[in-house]
C-alpha cells in the first residue's frame, strides 16, 4: 500500500484503524454480555434481557432468583473484573514506559506486596472484607511513600535507583507476609490468607466497589488523559526536558496514578498477576508504542481480558478457580503464540 | 538571535575546572564546532550553555535575557538540543518521535493536531526523510535516526539548534546529510552549535570554532584561526598539518594528523602573519540568497579591499565575484574560509608576497 505523504499527515493521531477501534470497543461489552450468561447457574441472554428491564420499568417477568444472580452476583463482579483488568493494564503499561523496562509490572515499586501485607494483616486480625480491603490499601500507599524516601534523593538522579528501592521494599512485604502466615491459625485463617493471595474477585459487592472503584478509575482517567505526554516517559530525562515539558512532574503523576490504581485493585481482589504485563505488550505488539494508541487499547483489552478470564474462573469447576493461575494458563500461551507471530516488538 | 557566553565556569570538582573563564558568542546564520581532546567536557559544555547544568559562574544570555532567568516553555520554544543518537526503549514511527518536538505548544491534556502534523511533513520534506515517517525508530540506520532527531529538535521551531556528536558512528555519506542538513539549517537562518570530533569538518563548515583545551582553557574565534597546527598540538598533543586539496571549484582545508608530540614545545606567535599580502579572491555562485550573504561578508572587509574586477557579473546565471585585497594572512584565511563554508559555491583565492612579485 502506498500512502500520499499528505495523506499521512493528516491521518489521525492512532494510526489505529475503524476496524480496530469498533473491535476494542466491543470487546469489553461482548465479554460483559458473555459473562452474565455464562456461569454454574446458566442464564438465557433474553432472561438477562427481561430482568435487566425489569429494574427500570418495576415489572416483574423474570424468576426472582434469576433477578438476584444478575444484579447482586454477577454485575458487580463483572464490574470488579472490568476496572481491576483495566487499571492493571493501564498501570502496567505506563509504569513499562516510566522505567524503560519490558519487564516492569504494577508490582514494581513494591505496591502490591505492601498491599498483600496489609490485607494477610488484616486477614489475622479477623477483620471483615470492607476492613481488608482498607488496610491493604493502606500498607499500599505505606509501601510507594517507603520506595520513594529509600529511592529518591540527592545522589540517585534516575529511575533505576527508584526501581532497585521497589524491589527492595517488595520483597521486604513478601518476608512480611510469610511471617504473617506462619503464625496464622493453620486450620482457619492460613486458607484464608493464602486464597485470598492468589486473587479473586469473589469478594466483588457494591459497598467495595464504592470505595475501591473510584482511585482506580481517576488513576487510568488522567493517565489517559496524560496520554501524549507519556511518550516522554521513555526518552532520557534530557532529552525529554528538552522538549520544553516539565517531565518530572509527568513522572511524579504518573507514578501515583499506576499506584493508586494497582493498590485498589490488590485489597479489592488480591494479587492478579499477569494482566499488566500480558495485555501492554500485546497491545504494543497490535498498536505500536505509541500511548495515544496504546493506553486506550490496553485499556478496553485489559477490562475484556479479565472479565473473560474470571468467567472461566467462577465456571470451571464447583471450587472456584483462583484467578492468578488462570491469568498465567491462559495469556502465556496467547502471548507466546502473539510474539511469535509478530516477531516481538524489540526495544 | 543572539547568544552570549560570559564568564562561564563550571567544574564537577573545585579543584579541577572543565571549564573556565569561557567567552564566546553566536548569532543566526553561524554554524559553530565545538572541538577538543576525548573526556574534556564538550558535552558538559553544550549543557551549560543551554542550562541542563548550571554555571557555577558567569552565564549563558539569549537576545540579553540570562536563560536561568526563563521559563522552560520559553528557553525550549528558542532552543532545541539533539542528542547522540541510540536506541531508546518502546520505539515510536519517526512521525511521532518528530511530533514529540512539539510536545511544549499543545496543552497538557492535548494530542498533536493536524497543524502540528502538516508541519512535521514539511521538516521531513525539507531534510528529505518523508520515506521515514511510518518506519519504527529502531528499525532504521543510526544515520536515519540522527536526522529524524534534528527533525524532532526543528519540530519546535527553535532559532539555536545545539547538536552533540551529530555526525559520530557515520559513514560518509550519512556525515555529509547531516553536515548539509545543518548547512542549509544555518543558511535559512538557524544558530547550529556542535560537538565534533572531526577538525576536517569544522574546517569545512564551521564560521566558528571552539577549541576546548583540558585545564578548562578554550580558544573561540573564526575557524581557520582556531583550527591551527599549533592550537591543534596544544589541546590534542598530536603534531599536525593543515594542508589543503584542490579541486576544479574549490581548495579545501584538511588536517592531516602526523605523530603524537615527543616534547610541548611553547609556540611562539607566527610574526610573518603580521606582514600584508595582496590577495584576489574569485568566486561564483548561483543561488540569489547566497550572493547576498557574500556581498554582506565582503562588506564586513571593506577596509582591506584595494579593487574589484570589473561590475558584478552575471553569466548564465551564475554571478562571477572578483575581489583583490591587501591585509595580513590570518585576515585573508578567515574571509576565504567563511566564503568556503557556503553552499553551493566555487571558490578560490590566489596569495601573493609583495616583496616576491618586485
Amino acid at each position: 500500500m502506498t500512502t500520499a505523504p499528505h495523506a499521512l499527515a493528516s491521518t489521525d493521531n492512532t494510526g489505529v484503524s475503524w476496524r480496530w477501534k469498533l473491535i476494542l470497543a466491543i470487546l469489553p461489552l461482548a465479554a460483559a454480555i458473555f459473562s452474565l450468561c455464562v456461569g454454574r447457574y446458566a442464564m438465557a441472554p433474553q432472561d438477562i434481557w427481561h430482568a435487566l428491564t425489569d429494574k427500570f420499568t418495576g415489572t416483574v417477568t423474570v424468576a426472582p432468583q434469576i433477578s438476584t444472580v444478575l444484579w447482586q452476583m454477577r454485575l458487580p463482579r463483572i464490574l470488579l473484573a472490568l476496572i481491576a483488568g483495566a487499571g492493571l493494564s493501564a498501570s502496567g503499561c505506563a509504569f513499562q514506559s516510566l522505567f524503560s523496562n519490558p519487564l516492569a509490572t504494577p508490582d514494581t515499586l513494591g505496591v502490591a506486596s505492601g498491599a498483600s501485607f496489609g490485607a494477610a494483616l488484616a486477614l489475622l486480625m479477623g477483620f471483615k472484607m470492607l476492613g481488608v480491603q482498607t488496610v491493604s490499601l493502606l500498607f499500599g500507599l505505606i509501601a510507594l511513600a517507603l520506595t520513594a524516601l529509600a529511592g529518591t534523593g540527592k545522589r540517585q538522579r534516575n529511575m533505576n535507583s527508584v526501581v532497585l528501592a521497589g524491589i527492595m521494599i517488595g520483597s521486604l512485604f513478601t518476608a512480611l507476609v510469610s511471617l504473617v502466615k506462619f503464625s496464622a491459625d493453620t486450620e482457619s485463617q492460613l486458607p484464608a490468607i493464602t486464597y485470598w493471595l492468589m486473587g479473586s474477585l469473589d469478594s466483588a459487592s457494591y459497598d467495595s466497589l464504592l470505595l475501591g472503584a473510584p482511585p482506580i478509575l481517576a488513576g487510568i482517567t488522567v493517565l489517559i488523559l496524560l496520554r501524549w505526554r507519556l511518550n516522554l516517559l521513555p526518552l532520557s530525562d534530557e532529552e525529554a526536558r528538552t522538549t520544553g515539558v516539565n517531565i518530572r512532574a509527568i513522572r511524579v503523576v504518573t507514578i501515583l496514578c499506576a499506584t493508586l490504581i494497582t493498590g485498589s485493585v490488590i485489597s479489592m481482589c488480591g494479587q492478579v498477576g499477569w494482566v499488566g504485563l500480558l495485555i501492554p505488550h500485546m497491545c504494543r505488539m497490535k498498536f505500536g508504542n505509541n500511548h495515544v494508541a496504546l493506553l486506550p487499547a490496553s485499556v478496553l483489552a485489559g477490562g475484556a481480558f479479565l472479565i473473560v478470564v474470571d468467567t472461566v474462573a467462577r465456571s470451571f469447576s464447583a471450587a472456584e478457580f483462583p484467578i492468578s493461575i488462570l491469568t498465567a494458563i491462559i495469556g502465556a500461551p496467547f502471548f507466546i503464540y502473539l510474539m511469535r507471530r509478530t516477531g516481538g516488538w524489540q526495544l | 538571535m543572539k547568544l552570549t557566553v560570559q564568564q562561564g565556569r563550571f567544574g564537577y570538582s573545585p579543584d579541577k575546572p572543565v571549564i573556565q573563564d569561557l567567552n564566546f558568542s553566536a548569532e543566526s546564520g553561524e554554524l559553530i564546532a565545538i572541538l577538543g581532546p576525548n573526556g574534556v567536557g564538550k558535552t558538559t559544555l553544550l549543557r551549560c550553555i543551554m542550562g541542563l547544568l548550571k554555571w557555577q559562574g558567569g552565564t549563558s544570555t539569549i537576545d540579553g535575557i540570562d536563560i536561568n532567568a526563563m521559563s522552560a516553555k520559553q528557553l525550549w520554544q528558542q532552543v532545541a538540543y539533539v542528542p547522540q543518537a541510540r536506541g531508546a526503549f518502546a520505539a515510536l514511527t519517526a512521525q511521532d518521535m518528530i511530533l514529540l518536538g512539539t510536545t511544549s505548544r499543545i496543552g497538557l491534556f492535548s494530542t498533536p493536531g493536524p497543524k502540528e502534523r502538516q508541519l512535521v511533513y514539511e521538516l521531513a520534506e525539507k531534510l528529505g526523510i518523508q520515506n521515514l515517517l511510518a518506519k519504527k525508530c529502531n528499525e532504521i540506520s543510526g544515520g536515519e535516526l540522527q536526522m529524524v532527531l534534528i527533525a524532532r529538535a526543528m519540530a519546535a521551531q527553535p532559532k539555536l539548534l545545539i547538536l552533540d556528536e551529530p555526525e559520530s558512528n557515520l559513514d560518509f555519506k550519512n556525515q555529509l546529510i547531516v553536515l548539509n542538513a545543518m548547512t542549509d539549517l544555518t543558511t535559512a537562518g538557524i544558530c547550529c552549535i556542535f560537538n565534533t570530533h572531526y577538525p576536517n569538518h569544522a574546517l569545512l563548515r564551521a564560521s566558528s570554532s571552539l577549541l576546548l583545551q583540558s585545564g578548562g582553557q578554550a580558544i573561540f574565534g573564526e575557524t581557520s584561526q582556531v583550527v591551527t597546527a599549533a592550537n591543534i598540538q596544544a589541546a590534542f598533543g598530536v603534531d599536525a598539518v593543515i594542508g589543503a586539496i584542490e579541486t576544479p571549484e574549490k581548495i579545501y582545508p584538511t588536517v592531516m594528523p602526523l605523530r603524537l608530540t615527543a616534547k610541548k614545545t611553547a609556540t611562539a606567535p607566527d610574526s610573518a602573519a603580521t606582514q600584508p599580502v595582496i590577495a584576489t579572491v574569485a568566486i561564483m555562485v548561483s543561488d540569489s540568497t547566497v550572493t547576498t550573504t557574500i556581498n554582506n561578508l565582503l562588506s564586513t572587509y571593506e577596509t582591506y579591499i584595494i579593487g574589484r574586477l570589473g561590475l558584478p557579473q552575471q553569466v548564465q546565471g551564475v554571478a562571477v565575484i572578483n575581489v583583490v585585497l591587501k591585509a595580513p594572512i590570518n585576515i585573508i584565511n578567515a574571509l576565504t574560509h567563511r566564503i568556503e563554508i557556503l553552499p553551493q559555491v566555487c571558490t578560490k583565492t590566489t596569495v601573493a608576497n609583495p616583496e616576491m612579485l618586485t
